[in-house]
C-alpha cells in the first residue's frame, strides 16, 4: 500500500538552480533525488510536502549550496499478507507475472496457482505460455483479459545491484514481490463475481 | 543550535503542526486531521493527493506532463482506478468510519481498499481481523461495511 514517509536529508542545490525560488528549487532536487526510487521504506512516488529548509551553506570547492531538508514524500510499501489488486502482464513455464503500472516486478509462482491447473502455449501469442485453471468443469485461463486480479504477498526482496550485466539481461529490478493467487477472493475478480453467495445455515 | 531545539520542542508538543505548504495542501484538499497523523494511506487518499499535484503543475507550465515523471503518472493512474471513492468528502468519511472500529493503520488501508461487500470477504481479504484477541464480531464487521456502503461514491 502507500505510506507517508518523513525524512531529513542534505540536499545540494546546483549552481544552475540557484536563481530558483528556494522551495522550487529544493523540490527539484529532491525529486532528482528520490522520485522512481526503491529505498528502505519503499518505491519512492511523489514528494508530498517540504517540512523544513535550514542552511544554505556553500562547501569549499563546491558552486553548489547544501541544506538540510526535512520532508514527507508518498511511498508504495508493499506488506508481507497485503492483499493487492493487479493486471496481468505475461507469463511463462515459472508462473505469471503482474503489473500495477508503476510497479511491474510482480511474480506468482508456479506452485502459487491454483491446482489444478495446466500450462500451455499461448494461442494468440506464440512466445507466450499461458496458465489454465480447471475447476470442477469449468476451466479459466488466466490472461490480460482479466480486468482485475488479487494477490497476496508472500515475500518481497530486493536483489543487490548487479556489477556486471550481459547486454540483452532483463532490466534491474531493485524490489521484487512474491504473490499467490491461491486462496479465497485472490486471483482474477472475474473467479468470484460469478460466485453466488454462501448460505448461512453452514454454521 | 537553540532554533533548532526550540522547533523540535514546538514539534512535539503539536504533532501535527505543520509549515505552511503542507497548511495549504490539507485546506485544499479538505482532508481532516486524522488524514495527517495516519501513516498508511489508502488508494483515494493517494489519488486526491496526485491528482492535486498534478493540477498544481499545469497552473504552472504549459507542458506538465514533461516535469511529471513516470512513476508519478503510472501511480495516479493506478490509484485513480482502485479508488471506489472519488471526492474530498467522501475519502474523509471513509477514514473517519473505518477509524471508529479498532483497526491498525494496516487493516484500515485494506479495507479501504479493496472495500469487501460481506463480512466473510473482508475476513478473507484482513484476516487479522477475527485474531490477535480482538476478535471482530461478524455483526460488528457487517455494521461497518454497511456504514462505508452508505458514504456516497460519486459526486
Amino acid at each position: 500500500m502507500f505510506c507517508l514517509s518523513e525524512l531529513e536529508d542534505t540536499v545540494r542545490v546546483p549552481p544552475s538552480d540557484l536563481n530558483l525560488p528556494l522551495e522550487v528549487a529544493i523540490k527539484k532536487a529532491l525529486q532528482k533525488l528520490f522520485l522512481d526510487k526503491v529505498l528502505s521504506i519503499g518505491l519512492c512516488v511523489s514528494i508530498y510536502g517540504i517540512k523544513s529548509i535550514e542552511g544554505g551553506f556553500v562547501l569549499p570547492g563546491d558552486g553548489a549550496a547544501t541544506y538540510k531538508v526535512v520532508f514527507r514524500i508518498v511511498v508504495f510499501r508493499p506488506f508481507v499478507g497485503e492483499v493487492i489488486a493487479a493486471k496481468f502482464k505475461e507469463s511463462d513455464s515459472n508462473g505469471l507475472r503482474l503489473t500495477l503500472g508503476f510497479f511491474e516486478d510482480v511474480y506468482v509462482p508456479a506452485p502459487l496457482i491454483p491446482t489444478p491447473n495446466r500450462c500451455e502455449p499461448d494461442p494468440y501469442n506464440r512466445n507466450q505460455m499461458r496458465w489454465v485453471w480447471k475447476y470442477g468443469d469449468d476451466e479459466f485461463i488466466i490472461d490480460d483479459s482479466c480486468q482485475q486480479i488479487k494477490f497476496r504477498v508472500e515475500n518481497i526482496s530486493y536483489p543487490p545491484v548487479p556489477t556486471e550485466r550481459a547486454e540483452d539481461a532483463k532490466p534491474f529490478a531493485p524490489m521484487v514481490v512474491t504473490g499467490t493467487i491461491d486462496d479465497d477472493g485472490l486471483g482474477p475478480v472475474s473467479w468470484w463475481e460469478a460466485c453466488a453467495p454462501i448460505s448461512d445455515d453452514e454454521d | 543550535k537553540e532554533r533548532r531545539e526550540e522547533k523540535e520542542k514546538l514539534r512535539i508538543r503539536f504533532p501535527s503542526a505543520m509549515s505552511g505548504e503542507e497548511e495549504e495542501n490539507a485546506a485544499e484538499l479538505k482532508i481532516g486531521d486524522e488524514f495527517l497523523k495516519a501513516k498508511c494511506l489508502m488508494n483515494c487518499e493517494v489519488s486526491l493527493i496526485l491528482e492535486h499535484k498534478y493540477e498544481q503543475l499545469q497552473q504552472v507550465s504549459e507542458d506538465p506532463m514533461n516535469q511529471v515523471s513516470q512513476v508519478f503518472e503510472k501511480s495516479l493512474q493506478y490509484v485513480k482506478r482502485f479508488s471506489r471513492y472519488k471526492n474530498p468528502d467522501a475519502v474523509r468519511q471513509v477514514r473517519e468510519i473505518l477509524s471508529r472500529h479498532q483497526l491498525t493503520e494496516f487493516e484500515l488501508c485494506v479495507l479501504g481498499n479493496l472495500c469487501p461487500e460481506t463480512a466473510e470477504e473482508a475476513v478473507a481479504m484482513v484476516p487479522s481481523l477475527k485474531t490477535k484477541g480482538r476478535a471482530h464480531s461478524d455483526e460488528a464487521i457487517e455494521k461497518m461495511l454497511n456504514d462505508l456502503s452508505l458514504v456516497k461514491r460519486f459526486e
